[in-house]
């Protein structure tokens, strides 16, 4: 193709254009109302797309019942899906799919969820596959059965992948005694489950005192109540008790964790300390920290092991808001040769952090980064309805969206040293190395005694 | 039925730079691809991965941002970006709160306009492209499975069998020459399309565009290469090894009907029938039913290919069923929707799962903090391969359109044994590591 190019002198400046005067940002206006059986009820109306997404969240997850059953929240949740007591497995999923949707269930370490997500024409039906799973699974034996082979099969593949055997042991030695140590059952404990075990942990926690459904999309409040109303208003069910969890070990110093995995051709590096939850008043410093950390593609660890030394493809850092004791870590998948010297950078960038303020640019832009990310999420219905869970599943102050992005702008370099001096624990970091033991087994040594493991998540004998 | 509808307003530069607007003021932000028409099907011979480390070399620096400057600027205007390769197209793009449009457009005008990269950039990306490979593929269970597999085995052209990610030997062969010619060949304003969306007017948007993209110079873009296939006359099978994964598993792939026919649309359909979640048919049977596989489904690249392409089955299925035993229950599914039209109380529903997949992509598509990404990336495909960004407020009536008659008709032309080919993991002795 010829075309006729044009110049224009002086049109385009050498240096990036300033940024334009900022438009406010506006959360959608949140209805929140309480049953009279104690369900909590949130609705966002978002009319940009004709969907509508609705999430019952139970406040209890696999920690519930770690100590005495690891995984049941989970195979509970998985069952839940396959049947009530008017509709076989095979029913729910083509009623799901004759209204355009999607459902999940699943449980996390905090709570469990029954999420779908179809079309706004459907939204009456949504609602009731939902209230008919919560109110009336089954847990057809047969279901249930398929559903253990398969989640063993899941959990073989598990731990054969660098990514979760690195998080289990890390979560392991963080966390000690505490339900949160204990990220998956294993094969034997998923073997031993019973039925009428599922059935109690729904009986017990997926009750409406211990729930919040929130529900966003393209509808209309008033209507929308009112169909919550007919569809959990006659829920009844007496709160459940939650149990006190033991508390995970303090200051327990700098140690390595090998976690064997012959003919690993890379290694899964970690790096972790126990840190704070959402609910703290450092949440905001400690965020922010992470960020200029290594929480951002423009972070001092991307720069460091990435871009300048090439040792990774996709190093970061993260706070991690557990409901009751979160934790700090930090992530690098690198070839085998340079996994020392990729520690020794995490914890130069650490101890950086911890000695030396953050340059005001740097300060600037992270703040920057913070708050514009934050409002991107206001633009997706995924986004608005991760920030309302938050928001109202872990309790947090009514004005929490409204003020994020002032308290981010508020925090000043002593604020990022302080929360690095704090939660950037260099001295009792537990260090996590996945890969294979002949190839990285010195290397770990230099950095404190060395345990290793095997894949299965035992302890190797020496 | 709703139908919604999009804005969509359409220019081109003096320069053949095709630009796209569409605006949406509901929340103060916006996202910005430039989309070239170049992917991995047409890197050179020899250089195989190229097209997806030359995408990297597009965050190395340029004429005016150096090193880290792109990632700097974009990430302290409180915004997102990244950039993918694809078959035949590679994009880049950004979601930023709209006060950083102006400045998110100057950064992509400047990299089309003038790479100022070096020797130590190439090496270093050249590292960290490595380790990509290596967490992706060669140290994760079922790495590259089976879109690596695939390929090689169900093509015979080059452009469409060899590794797109590359081979390290070939990754290691490439120099910053290279990087120069192929940056001149095809990141041309006249073959890309810029995208803005959201929270903007398309006036000042397309202003914005002719005052940093107007001037940047065309070039003569080569001949368009053939990509095509020799016929295929039998079924093609091959085997690769699974080093970690314990499960064996199997791909199956249908070569496509060429993109916008109506047997393309009727083909479409099929593939969300049999595929598409518990509801499928493959899952039903194999999973649900029949309890061979742990784990089975299925899809297509409708959209973003402009080239021979396939639609996938991946199985995992269990060690006590062998491979043919998993395959004769596979082929049962198929004969099914052979033999016997899939009738409208199946097809209906699944065409309106379509539209519901349809409504979700275009929203997100690309997590909660990338606002429209898949509205821009189905405006970039069909910009760039049809014409027509106009298309997005049209193409669902030829998908929900399709009738069992032609959905049974495209099952009998294109799931043949002459038109697929299969892939095996085979565990290494069972699993290594367990």
């Amino acid at each position: 193709m010829s075309a006729k190019t044009v110049s224009v002198p002086g049109a385009r400046p050498a240096t990036a254009p300033a940024l334009g005067p900022e438009r406010p940002v506006a959360w959608p206006r949140q209805s929140v109302r309480t049953l009279s059986n104690g369900l909590q009820v949130v609705l966002a109306e978002l009319h940009t797309f004709p969907k509508v997404a609705a999430q019952l969240f139970f406040r209890s997850g696999n920690a519930a019942v770690a100590l005495t059953a690891p995984g049941l929240a989970e195979i509970t949740a998985t069952v839940v899906r396959t049947g009530t007591a008017s509709r076989p497995s095979r029913r729910i999923e083509e009623d799901l799919r004759r209204m355009g949707a999607d459902l999940g269930t699943h449980a996390g370490a905090d709570s469990s969820a029954i999420s779908i997500a179809g079309l706004a024409e459907f939204s009456g039906g949504l609602l009731e596959m939902v209230g008919d799973l919560a109110r009336n699974a089954s847990f057809p034996a047969e279901e249930f059965e398929r559903e253990r082979r398969q989640k063993i099969e899941e959990l073989r593949i598990e731990r054969t992948t660098p990514g979760f055997l690195g998080t289990e042991r890390l979560r392991q030695v963080l966390f000690g005694p505490h339900p949160y140590a204990i990220v998956a059952p294993t094969e034997e404990q998923v073997g031993a489950y019973t039925r009428e075990q599922l059935a109690d942990f729904y009986r017990r926690y997926y009750v409406p005192e211990n729930a919040l459904l929130l529900v966003v999309g393209d509808f209309k409040t008033d209507a929308m109540f009112e169909q919550i109303e007919k569809v959990f208003g006659s829920w009844k069910a007496p709160q459940p008790e939650v149990q006190k969890s033991p508390a995970p070990p303090k200051n327990i110093g700098r140690h390595v964790h090998l976690v064997h995995l012959p003919g690993a051709v890379q290694t899964q590096v970690l790096v972790g300390n126990l840190a704070i939850t959402r609910r703290d008043p450092d949440w905001f410093r400690l965020t922010l920290a992470n960020s200029i950390y290594g929480g951002a593609f423009h972070s001092r660890l991307v720069i460091n092991i990435r871009e300048q030394k090439g040792y990774t493809y996709s190093p970061r850092s993260g706070a991690h808001p557990l409901r009751q004791q979160g934790y700090f870590s930090v992530h690098a998948a690198v070839r085998n040769e340079v996994t020392a010297a990729t520690l020794t950078e995490i914890f130069y960038e650490i101890d950086r952090m911890r000695s030396i303020p953050v340059t005001a640019e740097e300060l600037d832009s992270a703040r920057s980064y913070m708050t514009g990310v934050f409002s991107l999420g206001v633009a997706t219905l995924d986004g608005v309805v991760g920030q309302l869970s938050n928001v109202y599943l872990e309790r947090l102050p009514a004005d929490y969206l409204e003020t994020y992005r002032e308290k981010i702008r508020a925090l000043t370099a002593d604020d990022v040293l302080i929360a690095a001096r704090r939660y950037f624990d260099s001295a009792n970091a537990q260090i996590v190395l996945v890969g294979d033991r002949a190839q990285i087994a010195e290397q770990a040594a230099l950095f404190a005694e060395v345990t290793e493991y095997d894949a299965q998540g035992k302890q190797a004998l020496k | 039925m709703e139908r919604l509808h999009i804005p969509v307003e359409y220019t081109t530069l003096a320069n053949g730079l095709r630009v796209v607007a569409s605006p949406d003021r509901s929340a103060p932000v916006v996202t910005v691809g430039v989309y070239y028409q170049i992917g991995f099907r047409l890197e050179p011979r020899g250089r195989s991965g190229f097209a997806h480390l030359f995408e990297h070399m597009m965050f190395q620096g340029s004429e005016n941002a150096g090193k880290m400057e792109h990632i700097r600027l974009i990430n302290s205007s409180g915004g997102l970006l990244n950039g993918t390769t694809n078959y035949d197209i590679t994009n880049y793009f950004e979601s930023v709160p709209s006060n950083a449009l102006e400045r998110v457009l100057w950064l992509e005008a400047d990299r089309m306009r003038a790479l100022k990269v070096d020797d130590e950039n190439l090496r270093n990306q050249r590292d960290v492209v490595k380790e990509e490979v290596r967490v992706n593929v060669l140290n994760q269970p079922y790495g590259g499975f089976p879109w690596l597999d695939l390929p090689p085995v169900a093509f015979r052209n080059w452009p469409n069998a060899h590794n797109f990610y590359g081979d390290f030997t070939d990754l290691d062969a490439a120099t910053l020459e290279d990087v120069g010619s192929f940056f001149y060949t095809y990141y041309a304003p006249n073959n890309a399309v810029l995208l803005m969306l959201g929270d903007f007017e398309p006036a000042e948007g397309f202003a914005l565009a002719k005052r940093y993209f107007e001037d940047i110079p065309a070039h003569p873009l080569p001949p368009r290469a053939n990509v095509s296939e020799p016929a295929q006359t039998e079924e093609r099978r091959g085997e690769v090894e699974e080093k970690f994964g314990p499960l064996p598993a199997m791909a199956i792939g249908y070569t496509a009907p060429p993109r916008g026919t109506d047997d393309w649309y009727a083909a479409t359909i099929l593939d969300r029938a049999l595929h598409g979640g518990r509801s499928g048919r493959v899952y039903r049977e194999l999973v649900l039913e029949k309890q061979i596989a742990v784990e089975a489904d299925g899809s297509a690249d409708t959209f973003d290919t402009n080239g021979p392409t396939q639609m996938v089955t991946r199985i995992f299925h269990k060690p006590e069923f062998t491979s043919g035993q998993t395959l004769a229950a596979f082929d049962e599914i198929i004969r099914s929707v052979q033999d016997h039209e899939i009738r409208e109380d199946e097809l209906d529903p699944v065409k309106v799962k379509f539209r519901a997949d349809f409504y979700s992509m275009l929203e997100g598509g690309m997590g909660a903090h990338m606002p429209r990404f898949g509205l821009m990336h189905y405006l970039a495909c069909f910009t760039l391969f049809d014409g027509d960004p106009q298309r997005i407020n049209t193409i669902l009536d030829g998908f929900l359109a399709v009738t069992p008659k032609q959905a049974q008709a495209a099952a009998r032309k294109y799931l043949v044994p002459q038109n697929r080919a299969i892939v095996v993991r085979r565990p290494v002795a069972n699993g290594a590591a367990r």
